[in-house]
């Protein structure tokens, strides 16, 4: 037994609120993995992705829901993905995605990178619409998508996923101030 | 009644009262009324005072064009002067005060102005106030801007909140007037995402101002009935109090809307938001913009324009006199001696300048066609006119039209130029549009209501056809075509008085004559010498009849004359609105390091790195001065051990087959065969050869590195490396993810650190000298069983390491060191306390990394490897950046011990000249060594390797030192890094 023991914090310390009909939460549980596609090993990550998580890749800009792990595959650029998942060991996170792709991709562990917060409700169009300068209607913006952009000078992966629920992710360090923009914009628009 | 010019009728709610106080004085309105029409309901005429003349002002318009009733509106830090009370919307409350005057608003002292206009006409100031030199600043300019200028600003920081906010559309609809609804009905019934927006607090445009039909029932019904149906659209979007400001790049689009303008409060909510709009499709239905003609005396509150007093009459129940008079040019006029006389108000004469026949017969008034009107009388007010013929006619209001300008604003945001339409005597939309624009209605030269209603349902169905959206069945609505005869008349030339072109900047026609006599031919010239078309309303009444008079002076056409450049924004936007939210604390995103909590709790004083908030230094109880704190922790860390939170430094993991041969290619020095466990100091050039980032870089795998970069520049060396991954090598099987925010890290720094890390580390990872030595790195185990990095590398030239564990156990990590070196008497140390030791080391870091840097000032040519390529080699060997006398990283003490040295001293040799030819070099960074108990430096000298020992004097010109200094090497502590090797 070692004579220290490490305590994990979430950016958010959990954070959770209602706002009338807006919920706003941090998701502090879920680990996010890149998968860097290897030049010229499409074919075989497309193999290692059936075998192993039981997905196929999404096209850049879209998402695809995994057999395993209940996970998730943003499509983020063209050689790279992102496999947001419940880890059986979020300090094993890596491991676990590598594990299952072999050496058909690339990965780096990203569950520290980001602070991920989750929007829902009837208000939560109205609320980004302040911030967020994507066109979330659902026709342009389906349930399933996913891009990056920039709100408020901070660098901001959205996925849409469900009518009126958005998972927001932002740089860790920044967190508090993504936090205050996106209260700021649900009290502007609430109400 | 709320007053005593209040008439039947209108779009008011008479069935509640609103209080209001103008100058002090208590009045009532309804809702529905604006400022300017309550003011006229009560019969006020007088509300302000003008630019520079000081004379009275009244209401001229109907809307934002207004030029002449401006008011400070509201109180204390909410006052917001040069509102133009046309446009502000009454609520409970409010309260107003007239500007630009000195005693009272009746009573100006500085109407004396108006006596001294002989002397005040254009460019005066050019010309009057030019010696003695000294003068200008001191006594003229403080004097011209004490009594010019207009309201006043409250000096108290807005405590209104704001907002911004993005839209998106198929369709931008800008005006909700005949043209914008009857597209907005064509587009919405399509099943099109629409947005609608209007400047206005009801939509329909003139169709509330005017008496027209519009498919058999009144024109303000039908706008009404429109807009019900638009807002019953979910895909369309009905934007109130909102007006686009501004045309942009492909199909932006900036829009101001108004949230609590017309509320007494804001109840925390933002008042205004500026709403960037992005269109696939715009249709500009922005109407026009009446002219007025120019005669004596024709600034007096009470003339009017014509539109404007059919708009008070019919829109908001309102007399804008009890005996008015009509002066026009055009058809259109002739509406308000109609419209007036149906509600009861008495039309005492209509002055038509042209030699026709009478349009109407308007009972009771006299017809005078051909006429003139020359001069007005009345002192605050107008009590009556003279014509031409010499003939007195006593009015309290005169309307007068000098025919419409189309709203081309929009159409020229992209440098577009309006054509000169003669036979409607009209600017109308050129060429140069913004892609995606069409224009419909009055903003296109089609006046009537018929054909505005045809032209905005006509411009939707093409705009959708382009779009692919089938276009629902069904015609524009119907209207008859009014007439709309004008001529193109300008100004009375029979005027004796000055005859006012711009009532905002008190531009006179004479202004104009007198700038052409004076060499001022083209317009932008003209504008700037008179100060025509400036300020709040740009010149929206005045520019054309100035154009007019400037082409008839040239002797050339109003086309050749042409405007001057419509910019955005259409109409004010307030700074505040600009800003948004990024005001005090909020102008910029806060980063904090995973310890940041921590080191709060330990009293750190925090400095800002970019967006990162770091501890400088950590005072401890009895430190009453920063060097005390840092000389401390400077000390304390080579005594024994420190603990620096180093998780801003830029992380960049690499991996692929081809990641070695990559890295080979971004860095100065040979990557290509580092050792897998081995870290190697990596130096990065630009393009054109100067050194501009370094860092070190870990072989974790055969394909896995992980680099680190600066703190400032993290984001730069990411970019270039993708740059160069996907431009420059797209062939190279290399891949980057960004690991800054993923790893928290620490420096452990000082001979016991490695006693302090082996409580840390797991116990099966050897960190011996012989295990792990220096420049050794790995994957750890932390504190049982956490994963973790370990760097053996070492910025303070201590024994030292980085150790890395994901950002969530990052604070919990600071606190276990601390506690693990408690026996150590470890403390943590912040930025200044690292400077000093990078200094005593001779590390170069940002203040010698300046943009013009060579590898070969640093001491490093041999880093740059001649044995393989990199970014930057071919171009460093440029001779003038290998000069053998060319600037050398040296380091610098004081001959005197005792003295400081200041950042930024240039050197200079003994009893040399302070010039720029006698220069040799200068300080980059200093420092206080408590470790050699004074001042050291580091800094760019000539030659400075072949001058070891020579005295030369830090000369800094700002603070007043001149300080000799010798040139040592730049290593002050362990050149030869027998510490960081133990």
């Amino acid at each position: 037994m070692a004579e220290f023991a490490l305590k994990a914090r979430a950016p958010l310390d959990g954070y959770a609120r209602t706002f009338g009909t807006i919920s706003l939460a941090e998701e502090a549980g879920l680990s996010l993995v890149s998968a860097a596609v290897p030049q010229g090993g499409d074919d075989a990550l497309a193999a290692a992705l059936a075998a192993g998580l039981g997905a196929a890749r999404p096209a850049t800009g879209d998402s695809a829901l995994c057999d395993r792990y209940g996970a998730r595959l943003l499509g983020m650029q063209p050689d790279q993905m992102f496999i947001l998942f419940e880890a059986p060991d979020p300090d094993r996170a890596a491991e676990t995605v590598g594990d299952a792709l072999g050496p058909a991709a690339y990965v780096t562990d990203q569950s520290d990178s980001w602070a991920m917060l989750r929007i829902a409700g009837a208000g939560a169009r109205a609320a980004l619409e302040r911030i967020c300068m994507l066109d979330l209607d659902a026709a342009a913006f389906p349930e399933g998508r996913v891009a990056r952009t920039v709100m408020e000078h901070l660098a901001v992966i959205i996925l849409r996923d469900g009518t009126d629920r958005f998972l927001l992710m932002s740089p860790r360090s920044s967190a508090r101030s993504f936090l205050h923009a996106v209260e700021v914009s649900i009290g502007n628009t609430a109400g | 009644m709320s007053g005593p010019y209040r008439i039947d009728g209108g779009a008011i709610d008479r069935g509640r009262s609103l209080a209001f106080r103008f100058d002090g004085r208590s009045m009532t309105g309804h809702p529905g009324d604006t400022l300017a029409s309550a003011l006229l309901a009560n019969g006020v005429r007088l509300v302000g005072r003008s630019f520079k003349y000081h004379r009275p002002r009244g209401v001229f318009s109907a809307g934002s064009e207004e030029p002449s009733a401006l008011v400070e509106l509201r109180n204390g830090a909410h006052r917001e002067p040069n509102t133009r009370a046309t446009v502000a919307e009454l609520f409970d409350g409010l309260e107003a005060f007239g500007q630009n005057y000195r005693g009272s608003l009746r009573h100006d002292l500085l109407a004396v102005n108006d006596l001294l206009a002989p002397f005040l006409s254009a460019g005066f100031y050019y010309k009057t106030f030019m010696w003695p030199k000294s003068f200008w600043e001191r006594v003229y300019e403080p004097a011209i801007r004490a009594s010019a200028g207009l309201g006043r600003l409250s000096g108290e920081a807005d405590p209104d909140s704001y907002d911004k906010g993005f839209l998106h559309c198929d369709l931008l609809i800008v005006g909700a007037g005949p043209a914008g609804l009857a597209a907005a009905l064509a587009a919405g019934r399509s099943g099109a995402r629409v947005i609608l927006a209007d400047e206005d607090f009801v939509m329909g445009g003139r169709l509330n101002a005017e008496t027209h039909e519009v498919n058999g029932r009144s024109g303000t019904d039908w706008a009404a009935k429109a807009v019900r149906e638009l807002a019953s659209m979910d895909r369309v979007r009905l934007l109130l109090r909102t007006t686009v400001v501004g045309a942009w790049d492909h199909g932006v689009y900036s829009a101001l809307e108004r949230r609590t303008d017309h509320l007494a409060a804001s109840n925390g909510k933002p008042r205004q938001i500026l709403w960037r709009i992005y269109s696939k499709r715009a249709i500009l239905a922005a109407g026009a913009t009446e002219r007025p003609i120019a005669f004596g005396g024709n600034d007096r509150p009470g003339v009017m324009l014509a539109g404007a007093v059919r708009a008070y009459a019919n829109r908001f129940a309102v007399g804008a006199g009890r005996r008015v008079g009509l002066f026009t040019n055009n058809d259109d006029g002739w509406r308000t001696a109609a419209d007036l006389t149906a509600r009861g108000i008495e039309v005492a004469a209509v002055i038509d300048v042209r030699d026709r026949r009478p349009l109407a017969d308007v009972p009771g008034a006299r017809i005078l066609m051909g006429g003139r009107v020359t001069a007005t009388w009345g002192r605050r007010g107008l009590k009556g006119v003279e014509l031409a013929s010499g003939e007195r006619i006593a009015l309290d209001c005169l309307a007068v039209s000098g025919g419409w300008n189309p709203n081309v604003h929009l159409t020229c945001h992209h440098g577009g130029r309006p054509l000169w339409r003669p036979e409607i005597t009209a600017f109308v939309p050129g060429g140069g549009l913004p892609e995606g624009m069409t224009v419909a209605g009055a903003a296109n030269g089609t006046f009537t209501t018929a054909a505005a209603l045809a032209g905005g349902h006509r411009a939707a169905a093409a705009v959708l056809d382009g779009l692919g959206v089938s276009v629902a069945a069904g015609e524009a609505p119907g209207a008859s075509d009014e007439a709309a005869g004008v001529s193109a008349f300008w100004h009375v030339r029979e005027s004796r008085g000055r005859a006012w072109l711009d009532l905002q900047n008190d531009v006179t026609v004479k202004d104009v004559v007198q700038a052409h006599r004076e060499g001022f031919r083209s317009v932008e010239h003209l504008k700037r010498y008179t100060t025509l078309g400036m300020a709040t309303d740009q010149g929206k009444t005045a520019n054309v009849g100035a154009l007019a008079i400037m082409a008839e002076q040239t002797g050339r056409t109003i086309a050749e004359t042409g405007t001057t450049v419509f910019r955005p924004p259409y109409t004010p936007v307030p700074i505040a609105a600009f800003a948004g939210r990024s005001r005090g604390r909020e102008f910029r995103p806060t980063r904090l390091t995973p310890s940041h909590d921590w080191a709060a709790g330990q009293g750190a004083v925090f400095i800002e790195a970019g967006m990162w908030l770091r501890a400088q230094w950590f005072p401890r109880p009895g430190e009453t001065h920063w060097r005390q704190s840092v000389d401390r922790e400077v000390l304390q860390t080579r005594g024994s051990v420190g603990i620096c939170d180093v998780t801003t430094l830029g992380k960049i993991d690499i991996q692929g087959r081809d990641a070695a041969e990559f890295l080979n290619k971004v860095y100065a020095n040979g990557f290509a065969k580092l050792a897998v466990g081995k870290v190697r100091y990596g130096l990065m050039l630009r393009e054109d050869g100067i050194a501009y980032d370094d860092g070190t870089t870990a072989r974790l795998g055969d394909h896995h590195f992980v680099m680190t970069t600066t703190t400032a520049n993290a984001v730069l060396v990411f970019r270039n490396m993708e740059f160069a991954r996907q431009c420059l090598w797209p062939g190279l099987d290399v891949h980057l993810i960004s690991a800054t925010e993923q790893w928290a890290q620490f420096a452990v720094a000082g001979p016991n650190s490695r006693s302090l890390l082996r409580k840390i580390v797991d116990p099966e990872h050897d960190i011996s000298n012989e295990a792990f030595p220096f420049m050794a790195c790995g994957e750890i185990g932390v504190c049982g069983g956490t994963p973790g990095r370990l760097f053996r590398i070492s910025f303070s030239g201590e024994l030292a390491y980085e150790i890395a564990v994901p950002a969530r156990y990052g604070e919990s990590l600071m606190a276990a060191l601390m506690a693990a070196g408690e026996e150590f008497d470890a403390f943590a140390y912040g930025t200044e306390a690292l400077g000093v030791m990078r200094v005593e080391k001779g590390h170069a870091a940002g203040p010698e990394l300046i943009g013009q840097t060579t590898a070969r000032m640093l001491g490093m040519q041999r880093t740059v490897s001649k044995k393989k390529d990199c970014i930057g080699n071919i171009l460093s060997e440029r001779p003038e950046m290998n000069r053998e006398d060319g600037l050398e990283l040296m380091g610098f003490r004081p001959i005197d011990r005792s003295q400081e040295l200041s950042a930024g001293a240039h050197f200079l040799a003994p009893g040399a000249e302070a010039t720029m030819e006698n220069d040799e070099g200068w300080l980059t960074s200093v420092a206080w060594s408590p470790e050699l108990g004074h001042a050291i430096g580091l800094g760019f000298i000539r030659n400075g390797h072949a001058r070891v020992g020579e005295t030369v004097r830090a000369w800094d010109g700002v603070r007043g030192r001149d300080v000799p200094v010798e040139i040592v090497s730049a290593h002050f502590l362990d050149p030869d890094g027998e510490r960081l090797r133990g």
